[in-house]
């Protein structure tokens, strides 16, 4: 079905295209192939994968975060302009950080991490499926081998980032209590990395693609790099999903784990859960300001303002109702899918609990 | 909660938007001596004191006017006899009580009642980690083991702690101490707060002032455990004026926020203000607050935007820092009206960063103790 370099479309292979129509044609390669779109990321949105698939995702991925760097330096060894490495070494910066601790593989090792994984055995990529070296390493030679402007061209998958970034971070939010708001701060800069760095790439290609075989050539790049995405997609899947057979050398669910008493979030603080009784500890209160006519939650050396929603929210809270609860009530008294406000709730209070002015 | 007191309300109005905190110095009698403390060289006697009553009303006033926070602080806010009952008001008006403590002396005895009586936090003063260390900077004797029994005492009562560690180069190496310190006590806050140099701190600031490095290493030593920590400990950094690029909104701007009452009622857009010759400032046993914080000269004189000069009355950022410091920009610049020298838009800016930079590099002279009833002179009158 996807063959690696489909034929284009006989309408499209055969004329050139307006610079608009061409950033159709891409945006339709996204709409059609992009990996949202696959049936494991589907499981992974709604809820449906155990803790240990979610691991299988986080640590195969890493192997992804951690070579795209090594991808973007060989785009920019291309580079014979100053000003297009000007900004293309900015992804490296974005991935690798200024200094250790910092940057997007480190956020990604965090995730791995807050999903229980122990930190050097992720770095030692050892448990990686095989078929997700391949198709990294494919997308790796790729861009070293192809022209410059493919390489950049296959680099457009970001266009269509920020749409799963958000349908992930909610779904995942609300569907995992072992995932947290901090658990995922990857995708919190990937949400204004991506547009950025997909906009100048596109303006790029839809200046250099000047004719209908650059054209064509554009969009197999685009196809080839979902591709990549895709498979890792269908390695996992088919090690972990159905027909579930992993490979002698992969992941084993329960190998690489830090214990789960050191992982688990300490009491009373932390990523809280649906089923949890948040209440506001002494020394924070809400109160009415009759001055400014609002409500106020004050705390130690300070006051939020509060929308209407967090003020609906908060007056519910009182240590013996759940999350659930509350969205229970608040779905009734707005007439709104409860379940569907629990993520706004439960990303809220978490917000208030980092700051240490809720507890459960 | 609401309140459980009737308040008479006070309508805002455009020019002076309501005031959310009030600090109370209830007191400037403090069994410590900081040598950077914000008290002014001249400390109120306890003879001049304002009553307990006084103080009530003053409350009462301050909750219609639109204060949410009250600081209780002094010096020792807990060497007030009555500061059980005056917290107790607090609770009563639905106001915020902070209580500002050395937590020594008597401080620890009257937790437990403070607590019944509705406090809502408690900010703990620490000089250092290191006890001969603490103790040397605090000016007393014994000191440090006193705090850590009442912030345990805080703690174990259910309050939310705040350690406050007022960071200079006698301590600066302790920063990574005060964190640790801080979670082990159990605190929720912690400020890592560059020494500020008004009042006692610019008498020493010579003996104060931290090198930009020193400086730049305690914040990268706070934000990797900010991260590290999120969740646990919540850390605010204030960091030193001189090495900054803009300067401080000054208790969130002239007039605009906060204002302080003093031991014998003097009211004051903030702490140093008096530094500032020329300002009329009122008594609250001569008016009431409202009429203060709306009329009085001493808020009225930089409040707002029209008092500017350039290149603050241009600046895109002047409803954001309002120029900074008043009595910083009088003590740098000779005018208490031009831009704060903090800033690095000031023409004086280099020269204040060079004199930074100069002192830090010299051996740090003695400590010039706080102490009531001294013949220090401030040096800022001097200049003026």
């Amino acid at each position: 079905m996807n063959a690696v370099f489909p034929a284009p479309a006989p309408d499209t292979a055969e004329r050139l295209l307006s610079p608009e129509e061409l950033e159709a044609a891409l945006r339709d390669i996204g709409a059609r192939r992009y990996h949202n779109l696959h049936p494991f990321h589907r499981l992974l949105h709604d809820g449906k994968l155990s803790k240990d698939q979610v691991r299988a995702w986080a640590l195969n991925r890493y192997y992804y975060q951690a070579m795209i760097p090594v991808k973007d330096a060989a785009v920019l060894a291309r580079m014979t302009d100053a000003s297009l490495r000007r900004v293309w070494r900015q992804r490296i910066v974005d991935h690798d950080g200024d200094a250790p601790g910092d940057g997007g593989i480190e956020r990604w090792l965090k995730l791995a991490e807050g999903v229980g994984f122990d930190r050097d055995y992720v770095l030692s990529t050892r448990g990686i499926l095989s078929a997700t070296k391949f198709s990294v390493e494919a997308y790796v030679h790729f861009v070293a081998e192809k022209s410059l402007l493919e390489a950049i061209a296959s680099s457009l998958t970001e266009m269509f980032s920020p749409t799963i970034i958000s349908e992930r971070v909610a779904g995942m939010l609300k569907n995992y209590d072992f995932i947290t708001k901090e658990t995922l701060a990857y995708f919190d800069k990937r949400l204004t990395q991506a547009p950025r760095d997909a906009d100048f790439a596109l303006d790029y290609v839809k200046q250099h693609a000047t004719t209908p075989e650059l054209q064509r050539q554009a969009m197999a790049a685009l196809t080839f790099k979902c591709n990549v995405l895709w498979t890792q997609l269908d390695a996992l899947y088919f090690a972990y999903v159905a027909p579930g057979m992993i490979p002698p050398d992969a992941w084993q669910p329960g190998v690489g784990l830090v214990a789960e008493t050191a992982a688990a979030p300490k009491p009373g603080i932390g990523a809280l859960a649906a089923g949890d009784r948040p209440r506001l500890p002494r020394g924070v209160r809400l109160r009415h300001d009759e001055t400014r006519a609002k409500h106020v939650l004050l705390a130690p050396e300070r006051t939020f303002d509060l929308d209407d929603n967090a003020v609906a929210v908060l007056k519910l809270v009182d240590g013996s109702r759940t999350v659930a609860d509350i969205a229970d009530e608040l779905g009734k008294t707005y007439a709104a899918d409860p379940r569907a406000i629990e993520a706004d709730i439960l990303v809220m209070l978490r917000g208030l609990a980092e700051k240490r002015v809720l507890e459960r | 909660m609401n309140a459980q007191v009737p308040i008479p309300q006070v309508p805002i109005r455009a020019e002076a938007p309501a005031p959310v905190g009030l600090l109370a110095e209830l007191t400037h009698r403090c069994p410590l001596r900081c040598p950077y403390c914000s008290n002014p060289l001249e400390l109120d006697r306890r003879s001049g004191e304002l009553d307990t009553a006084t103080w009530q009303r003053v409350l009462t006033e301050a909750a219609g006017l639109g204060v949410l926070h009250v600081h209780l602080s002094g010096g020792e806010p807990t060497a007030r006899n009555d500061i059980v009952e005056i917290t107790k008001t607090c609770a009563d008006l639905g106001l915020y009580s902070n209580l500002i403590t050395s937590g020594v002396g008597g401080a620890l005895a009257k937790l437990q009642p403070l607590y019944d009586a509705g406090l809502d936090h408690v900010q703990l003063s620490v000089q250092g980690v290191d006890a001969r260390n603490a103790e040397k900077i605090g000016g007393l004797k014994n000191a440090q083991p006193q705090k850590m029994e009442f912030a345990a005492k805080v703690v174990e009562l259910g309050l939310p702690l705040t350690l406050n560690a007022v960071i200079h180069r006698g301590n600066i190496h302790e920063v990574e101490g005060f964190i640790e310190l801080a979670v082990r006590l159990g605190a929720k806050r912690l400020e890592v707060a560059h020494t500020q140099y008004y009042g006692w701190a610019y008498v020493n600031r010579a003996a104060l002032m931290p090198d930009k490095a020193q400086v730049d290493a305690s914040i990268r030593i706070v934000e990797a455990a900010r991260e590290r920590l999120k969740g646990q400990l919540v850390i605010d950094l204030v960091v030193p004026d001189y090495y900054a690029k803009y300067p401080k909104a000054c208790a969130g701007g002239w007039g605009r926020k906060l204002m302080n009452v003093t031991p014998q009622g003097k009211v004051l857009p903030c702490h140093a203000a008096e530094t500032i010759p020329g300002l009329e400032f009122w008594y609250v046993t001569d008016h009431s607050l409202a009429e203060i914080w709306r009329d009085a000269p001493a808020f009225t004189a930089y409040r707002g935007t029209d008092w500017m000069q350039e290149p603050c009355r241009s600046c895109d950022r002047r409803e954001r820092d309002w120029g900074g410091c008043r009595c910083q920009a009088l003590a740098l610049a000779g005018d208490a009206a031009a831009t704060d020298p903090a800033c690095s838009l000031s023409p004086l800016h280099a020269k204040v960063r060079a004199l930074a930079v100069e002192e830090a590099a010299e051996t740090p002279p003695d400590y010039v103790y706080r102490t009531i009833g001294s013949n220090i002179r401030s040096p800022l009158k001097e200049d003026a």
